[in-house]
């Protein structure tokens, strides 16, 4: 009997050190996880309430900040109080805004996001339409000097993969005039700037159809059901609802000739490399330059193998095998026929 | 590198490196494009046989040997092929720290004639970092069956560093790469190698940082090179210039060009 | 900037203001720039003649890369060096075997006479000579024959080109197309291989590569798949054929290995290395005359003498623990059957026997001694001074220890399958640094090894085989 409370009491004792134990304790670890909550809560209300002073227009007010963040209104206003006291944002006409301080917050949050956006695509070949997420899940750790490490490891990209500014680390955020693919006249060649990620399921759609930013595209037809654009080569029927979420500006006047890609090369023809697709980033965008594939260049296609993918093209005299996804992304350009068959 | 003196700090950045430093008097460096056939010439010239297949990245590790000629030692060091310096792969890394921070007295680089194009690329790249190169047109053999004719001596104009044509599988050139890396430690042969200018904007960048380079490491060899690899955010350079490594650098060349000197000066006396 | 910051720090800020204002493309340029460069100078030194000679390199390559021909031309020429290794290896084996076995019985003759004791004796030559001996002629004269053919493909550029036909089934995998390249160099060793696998720049498709390495039978292991087929597969072919049937089921183990390789290598992208492939070019690099000097010196030297050296130090040991467990008695048995009766059980689950699973264990430094531990153990030291010929082999095996061809293709895809040598576990420790990883690619081939053969032996007894 006496061993069962001597063992009790030392089990309790042993718990109670635990709870109370200064960082590894129970307290302490409940007491971090619901900072680190509070934190993030905190970061994406920012974001939120820049997203909106960034496109313009009315300010966020409770019941967006409510909806976006998935709270009860009782704890949003707590939240929003408590913003307030530690001077990230102030209330104004109908809603909030973010003081200089909580912006420069909310744009390291934004940077932090989207560098590691970049580097999932990039890097890790991650699908497009899961980098969201997993960069939702990475960039409350925003420690100035990793971003700066990995913003170095990617080669300081100036956008994200969906075309999206990076802020820089001074807190600058360039602005890309764009408008909905939905308003843009049609037969006018545009470049895609933005892919709306948000909400996923309509992003995963656009992205399933292979729509880049930095593509050159231009409507062909616009009906109330459906949208048709073409990139020269294919052809994409869009319903407006996708389309409303791709934004588009004007196209640089030397894309617009550029507009077949690697893989239209049959065997035995010839090209001029135009140029990389802009959504080939990072190590294999500087592979691809490195092995020669620069604009100008010519390029062969020689060997198909078995199903036609890889392909082995002649590029600078030495035959290199690219996959269907790489040869995808290489635009060409006709080769003038006089110079043929060398 | 003309004494003996494991505990300098050139030296002892190479042991660093897994280099062996004694007993040699000068440090070559081995650098080309895969499939050039560099194995061949390191083989040739240090008559090791060190073997290697005829597939890309299949130097995965560094190969050393050495060779002797008029009564110096040369230590040769085997680089791993790469088509550029540029994309920091892990290959592409360990050449180019080899040739920046091991300080070789001279860096050959193997081509194939048969395409030069894509292996100038490379060639260029080199003579960015150091000036005391020398580039062999590799493979002429091949190149004669292609009926296909490499004029070195205009290409050694252009370059502005001695050209050899050699085949190595043959044994042809070999004499001719001996004496070539000889003038070029020596100082006998006069190096004026081609700067590749940029297109304006970044040209404008790097004449801003080269009075800053000056600051930082003052006397360094390839102020150029150092400031587009910091326009291009290069993480291993950032290090060194902080970590004063790059500094270190610019003194050990100074120190160079002065014993050569006085080397000169001991034999005008004589 | 602020005053105290030293001039590297400037340097590094200005750097950085600098960059944000170059053009976004200013990385494509440079490289633009160089390469026109490098153009422009090539033209003025280059003159490319007219005279244009057949150029019998495109059109090989044609063949040996073509959609329709191209894996059937592999294949083939995997059969031809599998055939001419074993066919050419079979007579010089059986010459050394019994050079070394006279050489064993004179030595023997000497130190009875010698008046030394029996266990001292049976030690040295019936243990740690026998040991080498096997090794050395089960290994040389095949090693000696395969590795100058493989090392002429590999001069001459022929295994690009296998990537490359390959590369459609490893990006179904979600694997690197280089893998080919270095599951090549597994053939030769299996450290090898995975020293090989640095060639892939994407950390998780390198991994794949090192964890499935294992699945191509590096050399050590192939004198245990050419005497069972030579023994069992092919015995009941007439005796024109063996050396065919033989290579030929070498060949399908090779390419059942192959499955394994792609199999598992889609299940770890899917799981645990979850990714998609990642980009993927390959130099296919000029056909190049290989120099038949050079192929000789390498492949011989360099390899034959490299892997028989490392198979010799490990073979003497081996045989003199074999010695040891075969003639120290616990009541009436010896220490090897003790353990072997107690591995039988297992052994019999998975179409095996005890003998065979304690030889594997013996065998972990090294799996060339695997044949050669199982034979001594069934032969029992001392009974025998010659080594049996491949017929002998296949009535004792046969006929004293029940094997059945259940057996032999359990063996052969055992060791296939199995865990990988001391050494390969090493160099895994050393290319991941992880424990994690290197414990995944030491136990998880030894657990599909015995997942597999319970399978085939489960089938193969329902249908009454075996």
């Amino acid at each position: 009997m006496d061993n069962v409370v001597l063992g009790v009491v030392i089990v309790g004792s042993i718990g109670a050190i635990w709870v109370v134990l200064p960082r590894i304790g129970a307290l302490a670890l409940w007491r971090r996880w619901r900072d680190d909550r509070e934190r993030h809560l905190a970061e994406d209300a920012l974001k939120f309430i820049h997203a909106r002073e960034w496109r313009g227009g009315r300010p966020a007010t409770l019941e967006g900040l409510a909806g976006a963040l998935g709270l009860p209104s009782r704890r949003v206003v707590f939240l929003a109080k408590r913003l307030e006291t530690r001077g990230l944002i102030r209330s104004a006409a109908g809603g909030f805004r973010l003081t200089i301080e909580g912006e420069r917050l909310a744009l390291s949050v934004i940077r932090a996001h989207r560098l590691w956006e970049r580097f999932l695509v990039d890097e890790a070949r991650m699908p497009l339409a899961d980098v969201h997420a997993e960069a939702e899940r990475r960039e409350h750790d925003a420690d100035a000097a990793k971003l700066d490490a990995l913003e170095t490891l990617l080669g300081h990209p100036t956008v994200d993969p969906h075309g999206d500014p990076i802020p820089t680390g001074r807190g600058e955020l360039a602005r890309v005039e764009s408008r909905p693919l939905t308003d843009w006249p049609t037969g006018q060649p545009a470049q895609i700037v933005h892919l709306e990620d948000e909400p996923p399921a309509l992003f995963a759609q656009i992205a399933a159809e292979g729509l880049r930013p930095g593509q050159i595209v231009r409507v062909v037809e616009a009906t109330p059901e459906r949208l048709t654009l073409s990139d020269g080569g294919k052809t994409f029927a869009l319903a407006p609802v996708l389309a409303a979420n791709i934004f588009v500006a004007e196209a640089p006047a030397a894309g617009e000739t550029v507009s077949r890609r690697l893989t239209a090369l049959r065997r035995g023809e010839t090209a001029l490399v135009g140029a990389l697709d802009q959504g080939l980033q990072g190590f294999t965008r500087r592979r691809l330059l490195d092995l020669g594939l620069t604009p100008g260049a010519r390029i062969t296609a020689e060997l198909p193998s078995m199903l036609g993918d890889p392909v082995a093209y002649r590029v600078r005299g030495t035959l290199i095998a690219l996959r269907r996804d790489q040869a995808e992304q290489v635009l060409i350009n006709e080769a003038e026929p006089a110079s043929q068959g060398v | 590198m003309t004494e003996d003196c494991a505990t300098c700090p050139a030296n002892a950045s190479l042991a660093q490196m897994g280099v062996d430093v004694s007993n040699f008097d000068y440090l070559i460096a081995l650098a080309g494009n895969p499939n050039t056939g560099k194995s061949t010439v390191f083989n040739a010239l240090t008559g090791l046989r060190q073997h290697t297949g005829n597939w890309p990245g299949k130097t995965v590790t560094r190969a050393e040997g050495g060779y002797q000629f008029q009564n110096k030692r040369y230590k040769l060091v085997d680089l791993p092929g790469t088509y550029s310096l540029l994309s920091a792969s892990q290959d592409e890394e360990i050449a180019r720290n080899f040739i920046l921070f091991g300080q070789p007295d001279c860096t050959v680089v193997v081509n194939d004639a048969t395409c030069l194009e894509r292996n100038l690329n490379l060639v260029l790249q080199v003579l960015e970092i150091t000036d005391r190169a020398v580039v062999v047109v590799n493979l002429m053999d091949e190149a004669r069956r292609k009926d296909i004719a490499v004029d070195v001596r205009a290409l050694a104009r252009e370059l502005g560093v001695p050209v050899v044509a050699a085949a190595a599988r043959s044994g042809e050139g070999l004499g001719d790469i001996l004496a070539a890396v000889r003038d070029v430690v020596t100082g006998q042969a006069s190096v004026q190698p081609k700067r590749v200018q940029a297109h304006p904007a970044l040209e404008s960048a790097i004449r801003d940082l080269l009075p800053l380079i000056e600051q930082a490491a003052p006397g360094l060899p390839n102020p150029r090179w150092v400031a587009l690899r910091l326009l291009d955010g290069d993480l291993r350079i950032r290090q060194a210039l902080l970590s004063g490594e790059l500094s270190e650098i610019a003194a050990r060349q100074r120190q160079a060009v002065r014993g050569f000197s006085r080397k000169i000066a001991l034999q005008g006396a004589q | 900037m602020t005053n105290n910051a030293t001039p590297a720090e400037r340097l590094l800020a200005q750097a950085d203001l600098l960059r944000q204002a170059l053009p976004g493309d200013f990385r494509d340029t440079l490289v633009q720039t160089l390469y026109h460069e490098a153009e422009s100078m090539a033209e003025k030194a280059v003159q490319q003649g007219g005279r244009k000679r057949w150029d019998w390199d495109s059109t090989v390559d044609r063949l040996l890369t073509s959609p329709i021909f191209g894996l059937p031309l592999m294949l083939a020429i995997l059969s031809l060096i599998f055939w001419l290794t074993i066919a050419g290896a079979n007579v010089p084996s059986a010459m050394l075997a019994e050079g070394f076995f006279w050489v064993e019985a004179q030595g023997v003759a000497l130190f009875t006479s010698l008046g030394i004791p029996w266990w001292i004796t049976g030690f040295l030559w019936d243990g740690v000579f026998r040991g080498l001996g096997w090794v050395i002629s089960v290994m040389l004269p095949p090693m000696a024959i395969f590795f100058p053919l493989f090392t002429f493909l590999e001069d001459l550029g022929y295994l690009p080109r296998v990537a490359f036909n390959m590369d459609w089934l490893f990006k179904k995998a979600g694997a690197h197309g280089k893998q080919s390249l270095t599951m090549a160099m597994g053939f030769g060793c299996n450290a090898a291989g995975i020293i090989a696998t640095r060639v892939i720049d994407s950390p998780r498709e390198r991994l794949i590569a090192i964890l499935t390495n294992n699945f191509v039978p590096c050399n050590g292991r192939f004198p245990t798949l050419i005497m069972l087929a030579t023994v069992f597969v092919a015995a009941s072919f007439p005796p024109a054929l063996t050396s065919v049937i033989a290579a030929g089921s070498v060949v399908t183990v090779v390419v059942i290995g192959i499955i394994f390789t792609l199999v598992i290598s889609g299940v770890l992208s899917r799981t645990v290395l979850r990714g998609e492939a990642s980009a993927f070019s390959l130099e296919l690099p000029p056909f190049r005359r290989p120099n038949l000097r050079q192929i000789l010196y390498t492949s011989l030297i360099d390899r034959t003498i490299f892997v028989l050296w490392r198979a010799i130090q490990t073979a003497a040991p081996a045989g003199a623990a074999i010695w040891l467990l075969a003639n120290i008695y616990v009541g009436d048995t010896s220490l090897a059957w003790h353990v072997a009766n107690a591995l039988q059980p297992l052994g019999n689950l998975v179409g095996l026997d005890g003998v065979i699973l304690l030889a594997y264990i013996i065998a972990i430094p090294a799996n060339e001694i695997v044949v050669p531990t199982m034979m001594m153990m069934y032969l029992g030291v001392g009974m025998m001074t010659d080594m049996p010929a491949y017929s002998e082999m296949h009535t004792m095996l046969v006929g004293q220890y029940g094997w059945t061809t259940l057996t032999a293709v359990n063996l052969m895809l055992f060791s296939l399958l199995h865990n990988p040598c001391a050494t390969t576990i090493m160099t895994m420790w050393k290319e991941t640094r992880s424990l994690k990883w290197t414990t995944l690619g030491a136990l998880g081939p030894l657990v599909i090894a015995f997942a597999v053969t319970f399978l085939v032996a489960v089938v193969a007894r329902a249908f009454g085989l075996g």
